[in-house]
């Protein structure tokens, strides 16, 4: 519940602030779009290319990590009614140190470059220092925290564990440090990103967005309360199990069967969605929920894939699962239920910012437009349909890398560049009703 | 004079932006009951800015009741008064 205690308009930062980072983020995936075009099957043939790993980071990165943070320093004082320290500072210093930092990882990667992976290593460090010392002050400073608040606090640990692991493996892929079993902590490092932060803050929002947005009962009481706590800790056995199986390899069993355990608490929670937007009160099919319908089923679909890959391993060899899994939650979980947030959260800023300029001045003369009139529904459902026919080219260029990556490539830029567009004129729009919200406010002052 | 407003099949930000649409035109005297699915929070600092008052009742499980007049209105007021006692 939203608590209006604490909670001010005041307290919301200004919107360049969350704008900044989700006009920023298109722009990355546009890049990794281009990557795909310009490197072809070497990104898809092994996860450990440094195209490969490049294309990776400027997705987690460039894309899923920028829109998150934005979306979190926006969304802290609505959902937690609690603002974030010296947030518009906090906005100045970590959106261009986070940019910095992912271009100068890809160029470290493509380049070959210690230089620029060193200057990649400070950025993010110093960028993802100050958001997670940030974040974790308003989040622990709720006194009474409800189960989004719960799950948003396990989704930044896990973000802590993710950057820390991220860091080590830089500073020792930039020479600054020994890399000591880099495969086995990039898997931790991986597996914390998806499964910890981008899993965890997705569970803990939905609690709130998907009954409210999507016209849905709650969530049953169990899942609200327990699911992040457990999840967490079962990351936690599961990374202790994994690494003690380096030098103890009877764990490595235990460790995989653990890690099963966790991905059906992820299934539940992805089924339990999916029911309850099946019994949606409002019948309306929204373009958000379209994405989200999306997003929310490849997460069983993900981890049947890799479970039957596990289970019989000579169904596909001619496939590195791994790679399948990664490009199934990156391009089939994570971007698109970003992309349909964004579609809510970007013109739902607009229109709110401007009604409380209007409301504030009491200048009833200028119309503030709607969320519809701001992002009219065919122009995301267009960007939606060209998402979903890349996002099957993708899946199926990880089985014909030679005959399919650039085509997805394509489809990719072209979905990035829907997306980039329609929320530039968002924030077009944005400006123009502010400027003659600004105007009448000049001219009444002057009559 | 009662107005009715139900906005509890829709989904944010529609609930705020037909409410505040619907009291731009409000009579004096005259209160505007809403019928929502959630309390919300976000629109009262949105009603003290354009000058109305507000009284909020939870309705049943799943429902609040917000009766909205101008701050200054002491007709509604009482209107809204006897309504909810």
């Amino acid at each position: 519940m939203l608590n209006t205690a604490n909670l001010s308009l005041e307290q919301a930062p200004p919107i360049s602030i969350p704008l900044r980072f989700f006009l920023t983020a298109p722009l990355f995936g546009i890049a990794a779009a281009l990557m795909m075009i310009w490197y072809g099957p070497e990104v898809m043939t092994s996860r450990w290319s440094p195209q490969t790993l490049a294309l990776t980071h400027l997705l987690t990165l460039g894309f899923l990590a920028l829109v998150m943070t934005g979306a979190l320093l926006q969304i802290l004082p609505v959902l937690a009614g609690i603002a974030v320290p010296r947030v518009v500072l906090v906005g100045n210093l970590v959106h261009p140190l986070l940019t910095v930092g992912t271009l100068g990882l890809v160029a470290g990667f493509l380049l070959g470059s210690t230089a620029w992976l060193k200057l990649a290593v400070v950025a993010l460090g110093a960028g993802f220092a100050i958001y997670i010392l940030a974040a974790a002050v308003a989040l622990w400073r709720v006194e009474l925290p409800n189960n989004t608040v719960a799950g948003m606090r396990m989704a930044l640990l896990a973000l802590a564990v993710t950057v820390l692991l991220g860091l080590s493996l830089g500073a020792g892929f930039a020479g600054w440090d020994t890399l000591i079993y880099p495969a086995l902590y990039t898997n931790v490092h991986l597996t914390w990103g998806m499964l910890g932060w981008v899993m965890l803050l997705l569970i803990g929002v939905s609690f709130q967005v998907v009954p409210m947005f999507q016209v849905t009962p709650e969530y049953p009481k169990w899942i609200r309360s327990w699911l992040p706590r457990l999840l967490l800790v079962g990351l936690a056995i599961w990374t202790m199990l994994y690494v003690a199986a380096v030098n103890k390899p009877e764990l490595a069993s235990w460790s995989l069967v653990w890690l099963t355990i966790i991905l059906v608490g992820y299934i539940a929670f992805a089924v339990i969605t999916l029911r309850l937007q099946q019994q949606r009160r409002r019948k309306i099919t929204d373009v958000t929920l379209m994405f989200w319908r999306i997003g929310i089923t490849t997460i069983p679909i993900s981890f049947l894939i890799w479970g039957i890959g596990r289970l019989f391993p000579t169904a596909m060899e001619q496939v590195d699962l791994d790679l399948l899994l990664g490009v199934c939650m990156i391009f089939g979980v994570a971007i698109p239920l970003l992309n349909g947030m964004l579609y809510k959260i970007v013109p739902f800023l607009s229109w709110f910012h401007l009604q409380n300029r209007q409301l504030a001045t009491m200048c009833m003369t200028v119309q503030i437009p709607n969320m519809k009139q701001f992002l009219p529904d065919r122009s995301s459902k267009r960007q939606f349909w060209v998402y979903l026919l890349a996002l099957v080219v993708t899946l199926l260029s990880v089985f014909a890398p030679a005959l399919l990556v650039r085509p997805a490539g394509v489809l990719l830029a072209l979905s990035f560049v829907l997306l980039g567009h329609n929320l530039l004129q968002v924030a077009l729009r944005y400006r123009e009703v502010s400027g003659e919200l600004s105007e009448a406010v000049a001219d009444g002052q002057e009559g | 004079m009662e107005h009715y407003l139900d906005v509890s099949m829709l989904e944010p930000c529609e609930p705020m932006e037909q409410t505040l649409a619907a009291i731009e035109h409000l009579p004096q005297g005259d209160y505007l009951k809403v019928i929502h699915r959630r309390e919300p929070h976000l629109i009262y600092p949105m009603l003290e800015r354009a000058g109305f008052a507000w009284l909020t009742e939870p309705g049943g499980p799943s429902e609040f009741q917000v009766y909205i007049w101008h701050r200054d209105d002491q007709i509604a007021k009482a209107a809204v008064a006897s309504r909810s006692n």
